[in-house]
């Protein structure tokens, strides 16, 4: 039942955060996960599938990521989500989340970062979305998600990484983009989606992902950045996106891969946030939910996992902080993004 | 899918919600097939947009359908004349006002909002305004809707006052509000530059608040310490304040500049430090020496470090190595307008000309000296707090920066009390604080050695996990960091290039890596930590002097054969303690 609450704080302020019963569960239940994950996407006629179906590509991607983070991709059929993504290309390059659906940067990047995973990348046309991702950048270095004309540091982030993964860097004006991403930095040394914007964990997250790939961190303020990030972990143990605000699993993610890059991830208390991640589990379906007692699915399965992976677990695959992918898969691709130590 | 409780329920329950789910799924999969087959007969009607309404009033994160109602108004655009376009398009605001209501927090709507606003031929701003005031009321930490409001405050060139003012009621109503403090942030330096003179020139960095985090003058900074206070003392572990609070309190980044220049016969090479991390290879560095500019190669200090603080060049051979010339250095750097001499005089075999830490009072409060009472009422002020909640760990933290502001030497024995009492009370942070506290303790190891004009540097026993400020380091020649809890020596320590003696005895060393390329260092002294591989050790290799290494209680000193290793890989050490 609903495990929301307001707890006491020490001094009677109520602080937001959520209470973990005592059978909440407390060890990995990997193989439970990976039936979860191999089971989604064979309910293709079910109406929640269905409504999701505008995310599809991110979908893949977090299931299939997360299969190879539990060593179990070859569970997931190979061909037919190859044909499918090369079916999603556009005539622009850009890739949609499903068929039928319009091409936007974020898809792109799932498309690009799934086919990376199968060593497949050439089943998209690599020169077309190489001139897709170019063509969304903005005269302030921005850039829009997609020809709507959007602008978000999410999609500066989308950019870099896609065209790192395809080892073409060069074809944007890397220094332009840099300089706006600056120009969304925050009081907090924390980034949101525009100048101006307040920070969140989410937006961090893409920006210090954005600065490692473009080999820009020392422009960070890491000591200050850090205390904000590590002030996100609530007595719970959970981690929030921002203050005041209650812990979710995908914050492990967030929270923790940003303090990862910046070099800093031994400011929280690791043994408290493992407990955390692990209460989120269903002991009766698999997969993970944003907290305990809640729904679980591919999105907080994922960074359920990559979470526990960045946290040491050995049970998993080492998980890259900045790609959130497995680092064997990068290390064949060449690509080490910067870390500060 | 954030926040939906899983509820258990019976299997007749499962099996009715089955058909439910079924049926809605049909009426789903029917109208978002009918949107798409008339999207790619390039149908434009009213049909269209009666369709995708139906359909994104429940999933309006369906972002493809947002893009055909674009595709459809635009078209409509064309057909209609123009009361009828600013009607279809108050039509839109008006969806999408349902649509809010229902979700407030999807991007696609919101962004389609600020489409809408774009085309609509006019738009009614102040009530676009009141519509932020309103959903804000509901939920005041909602940043799409923020974002709106700073597009709706450009639009319609509401003044930065106002929208301080506009803060100010929602900080007076409700002091836990950490967007409103973020806003102020932004606001403040607009409306109250530091002066007109140090407006940062144009085309420089973008602006920020971090970048200009004290462009805000001094009148004003005062008063905002007043209200920060009233919310802290009202709310005293309301973090939001207290986060604003360290910002006021901040320093602004210090401008790029050359802090050190140094030049050494024996190695003829020069090294040259800057006040942040810079890369000086594109950035065009230049060198003259007695009069002529010479073609060098600059090298950070690890190659780990694209940009760096630090930054080498070896001189042509012979240029400068007759210890009876004199000899005139500058290094100049175009990209900041920026330059510095140094002078090798006669019977030297080094020099060096910089700004010292305790000339720019570089770890100190900048406000001007009159005012530091106002930052001793404001220490005054949270130590009354103190009182009251002596374990509130926000108050302790603020205590000590204000305590760092004012005096930091002064103040050291109590900031390590409070430190004490911050990591037993934030158990979790206990990382975090050790990590400050080394930092502060460095910096007053800094100012003593500076006081001293002396070119030793201990920290020895002062519970230091981290090593910082190693650019401030470039010209010490002894450095102590016996008895503490390091457990490496990162790259960042390749700073220091004038090195002859590393005492790091009784820590948790693992690691050496930025033992690397010190060029006269000459004794290494490690008893007692963690070095448990030869391939620890490798970096020590590069450092062609060094010929002392004790090394006595460390792992790597169990293996049988590691003394013939060692000497394999470190053939200048005559003396190895193992």
């Amino acid at each position: 039942m609903g495990s929301l609450n307001y707890i006491q704080g020490e001094t009677g302020t109520q602080v937001k955060d959520v209470f973990i019963s005592p059978d909440a569960p407390h060890t990995l239940l990997l193989d439970k996960h990976a039936d979860y994950i191999a089971a989604y996407g064979s309910k293709k006629d079910d109406y929640e599938y269905t409504l999701s179906e505008y995310l599809r590509m991110s979908g893949i991607y977090w299931g299939l990521t997360v299969m190879d983070l539990m060593s179990q991709l070859p569970r997931m059929n190979r061909q037919e989500i190859v044909d499918f993504i090369t079916a999603c290309q556009h005539e622009c390059g850009g890739v949609g989340a499903s068929i039928g659906h319009d091409p936007h940067l974020l898809y792109t990047l799932s498309a690009v970062q799934i086919l990376c995973l199968y060593d497949s990348v050439d089943a998209l046309d690599v020169d077309k979305i190489v001139e897709y991702v170019k063509g969304l950048q903005q005269a302030d270095g921005s850039f829009a998600g997609d020809k709507w004309g959007e602008i978000d540091t999410r999609f500066s982030f989308c950019a870099v990484a896609t065209l790192s993964l395809l080892g073409k860097m060069d074809a944007i004006d890397v220094d332009k983009a840099v300089e706006f991403v600056l120009s969304c930095m925050n009081f907090d040394g924390g980034f949101g989606c525009r100048p101006g914007s307040e920070s969140h964990a989410g937006q961090i997250y893409c920006c210090t992902g954005f600065l490692s790939l473009t080999g820009q961190l020392h422009q960070l303020n890491a000591d200050l950045l850090g205390w904000w990030l590590c002030e996100r972990q609530l007595p719970s143990g959970g981690l929030n996106g921002r203050p005041e605000k209650l812990p979710d699993v995908c914050y492990s993610w967030w929270v923790l891969a940003s303090l990862r890059i910046i070099g800093k991830i031994h400011w929280i208390d690791k043994d408290k946030l493992r407990s955390f991640i692990l209460a989120c589990q269903d002991e009766e379906t698999g997969g993970f939910a944003d907290r305990p007692g809640d729904m679980v699915d591919p999105f907080h399965t994922l960074f359920g996992i990559a979470g526990l992976s960045l946290l040491g677990d050995e049970k998993i695959k080492a998980v890259n902080p900045v790609l959130c992918m497995p680092e064997d898969v990068l290390q064949k691709l060449g690509l080490k993004p910067e870390l500060l130590s | 899918m954030h926040g939906r409780v899983k509820v258990k329920s019976t299997a007749q329950q499962e099996e009715e919600k089955r058909k439910e789910r079924e049926k809605k799924l049909k009426i789903y999969t029917a109208a978002r097939d009918a949107c798409f087959s008339k999207r790619k007969d390039g149908v434009c009607d009213e049909e269209a947009l009666h369709l995708t309404q139906q359909l994104l009033s429940s999933n309006p994160d369906f972002a493809t359908l947002w893009n055909y109602r674009r595709e459809i108004l635009m078209h409509q655009e064309t057909v209609k004349d123009e009361s009828e376009v600013q009607k279809m398009y108050q039509n839109e605001l008006s969806f999408l006002e349902s649509c809010l209501k229902v979700n407030p927090k999807s991007y696609g709507s919101w962004h389609h909002r600020s489409w809408v606003s774009e085309r609509a031929p006019q738009m009614d701003w102040a009530r676009e305004l009141s519509l932020c005031d309103r959903c804000l009321s509901l939920d005041d930490r909602n940043f799409h809707c923020w974002d709106y409001r700073r597009i709706v405050v450009k639009k319609s060139a509401v003044p930065v006052g106002k929208e301080l003012e506009f803060t100010d009621r929602l900080i007076g109503s409700n002091f836990s509000n950490y967007s409103s403090w973020h806003y102020r942030s932004t606001l403040l330096p607009l409306l109250h530059p530091q002066s007109p003179e140090s407006a940062p020139p144009s085309g420089s960095s973008p602006p920020s608040p971090q970048t200009h985090s004290h462009r805000v003058c001094e009148e004003q900074l005062l008063k905002e310490y007043e209200l920060v206070q009233n919310a802290f003392f009202t709310d005293p572990n309301d973090q939001s304040a207290w986060f604003y609070y360290r910002w006021l309190l901040g320093r602004a980044e210090r401008e790029e500049m050359i802090s050190c220049v140094f030049i050494s016969r024996d190695e003829e090479r020069v090294a040259v430090a800057f006040s942040r991390p810079v890369q000086a290879q594109s950035g065009g560095l230049l060198l003259v020496l007695d009069g002529q500019p010479l073609q060098v190669d600059w090298r950070s200090i690890h190659p780990r470090f694209k940009h760096s603080p630090v930054w080498i060049c070896d001189l042509p051979p012979g240029s400068i190595n007759n210890i009876a010339n004199e000899h005139n250095l500058t290094v100049h750097w175009p990209e900041k307008h920026t330059r510095r001499d140094c002078a090798l005089y006669t019977g030297r075999n080094e020099s060096w000309c910089r700004d010292s830490a305790t000339d720019q009072e570089l770890f100190r409060s900048e406000l001007s000296v009159e005012k530091s009472s106002v930052l001793q009422s404001e220490l005054q002020s949270c130590n009354q707090l103190l009182e009251l909640e002596p374990l509130n760990k926000w108050c302790l933290l603020t205590i000590i920066l204000l305590m760092r502001a004012l005096d930091p030497l002064g103040y050291e024995k109590e900031t390590l009390a409070h430190f004490q009492t911050l990591k037993e009370v934030d158990s979790m942070r206990s990382a975090y604080y050790s990590d400050l506290c080394s930092k502060f303790m460095i910096e007053n190891t800094i100012l003593k050695m500076e006081y001293a004009e002396v070119r030793v540097f201990s920290v020895s026993n002062k519970n230091l996990t981290t090593l910082c400020h190693l650019d401030q380091l470039l010209l010490i020649t002894h450095i102590n960091l016996s008895s503490n809890q390091l457990r490496h020596i990162s790259f960042h320590f390749s700073m220091l290039q004038c090195l002859k003696v590393l005492e790091a005895e009784n820590n948790c060393i693992e690691n050496l890596e930025g033992v690397y390329c010190l060029p006269k260092l000459e004794e290494v002294l490690l008893k007692n930590n963690n070095i448990a591989t030869l391939a620890a050790l490798r970096p020590l290799a590069t450092c062609p002097k060094l010929r002392l290494l004790d090394l006595r209680g460390n792992p790597v000193t169990q293996s049988a054969d590691a003394e013939s290793h060692l000497a394999e890989l470190l053939p200048s050490v005559a003396c190895l303690l193992l």
